[in-house]
């Protein structure tokens, strides 16, 4: 899929991601989607953007970060009614899988990222965003 | 000037950089982020890679030096510090934080030591190689003369 082929409002993406590399490159990746992009540094500060009432579409959620991990954000976000948005955890080692997936991810894509099973999954939601504002 | 030999020297200097073990893959797939709207994407990750492991390895230093010994907290730099490395495809100095963390699961101080020794000579190697390589794409490009960002 190439970037081209997304259309439709762009999609509100959080990274949530304590290492600068890690959510530069992201960023643009998802820039190359057309993504409306915010970062949080850690999970307390994904929490309070869901807490002052932001929506997102998506978040990339990475596990090992300071003050609150990945996997506890995920719980309370989840906690907080939001049950739509498409939440990936993205982290180094399959075996942290389980630890996204019981907190309410969808999907888990380990590290280092590759960067063409992103475009999939922003159509997807995108997909999903365009066919609920139907 | 010759810029289509400076090119030739920088595709040399990049193969040299693959085959002697430096980067892997990765560093191909950070590569292919970069197009018009972000042309000195590799050099802006390079940068910002450098400064951050940079720090990392600073504060590990910091907390190898400090008693009682936190093999829990040495790991947990480490392991910051192989994801960035994994992110660039910085693959030499992977490996030296994978035998740093395999030190710090055995309890093995001297063994951490001389891992980050080496790690900081990978570090060093690596970032002059790649300032050498961008200096030279800077040279070979269309304008020849971009800016330099700090690293």
């Amino acid at each position: 899929m190439t970037t081209s082929t997304v259309q439709g409002s762009p999609v509100k993406a959080l990274i949530v991601e304590d290492t600068p590399i890690h959510a530069f490159i992201l960023s643009t990746i998802l820039r190359k989607f057309h993504c409306e992009i915010t970062v949080a540094e850690n999970g307390n500060e994904a929490v309070q953007l869901f807490l002052e009432g932001k929506k997102f579409d998506i978040i990339f959620c990475d596990k090992e970060m300071p003050v609150m991990s990945g996997p506890e954000a995920i719980e309370k976000i989840r906690a907080l009614g939001e049950s739509h948005v498409k939440i990936v955890g993205v982290s180094a080692g399959y075996d942290l899988e389980q630890s996204f997936m019981s907190a309410g991810a969808d999907i888990f894509l380990p590290k280092p990222m590759k960067f063409d099973v992103v475009g999939p999954i922003i159509q997807e939601v995108m997909n999903k965003k365009n066919n609920s504002m139907v | 000037m010759d810029y289509s030999n400076l090119r030739r020297q920088a595709a040399s200097m990049k193969k040299g950089l693959f085959d002697q073990g430096h980067l892997d893959e990765q560093f191909r797939q950070v590569e292919d982020l970069q197009d018009e709207a972000s042309p000195n994407f590799v050099e802006e990750v390079a940068v910002l890679f450098f400064k951050d492991s940079g720090r990392l390895i600073s504060n590990l230093e910091q907390a190898l030096e400090k008693y009682p010994r936190d093999f829990n907290r040495w790991d947990a730099y480490m392991q910051q510090l192989k994801g960035s490395c994994s992110s660039i495809g910085a693959s030499r100095m992977k490996s030296e934080c994978m035998s740093f963390k395999d030190n710090c699961g055995k309890g093995n101080v001297e063994g951490c030591m001389g891992c980050l020794q080496k790690l900081k000579r990978e570090h060093a190697i690596l970032r002059q190689k790649l300032e050498s390589y961008f200096q030279l794409l800077r040279q070979a490009g269309p304008t020849g003369a971009a800016t330099r960002p700090v690293m």
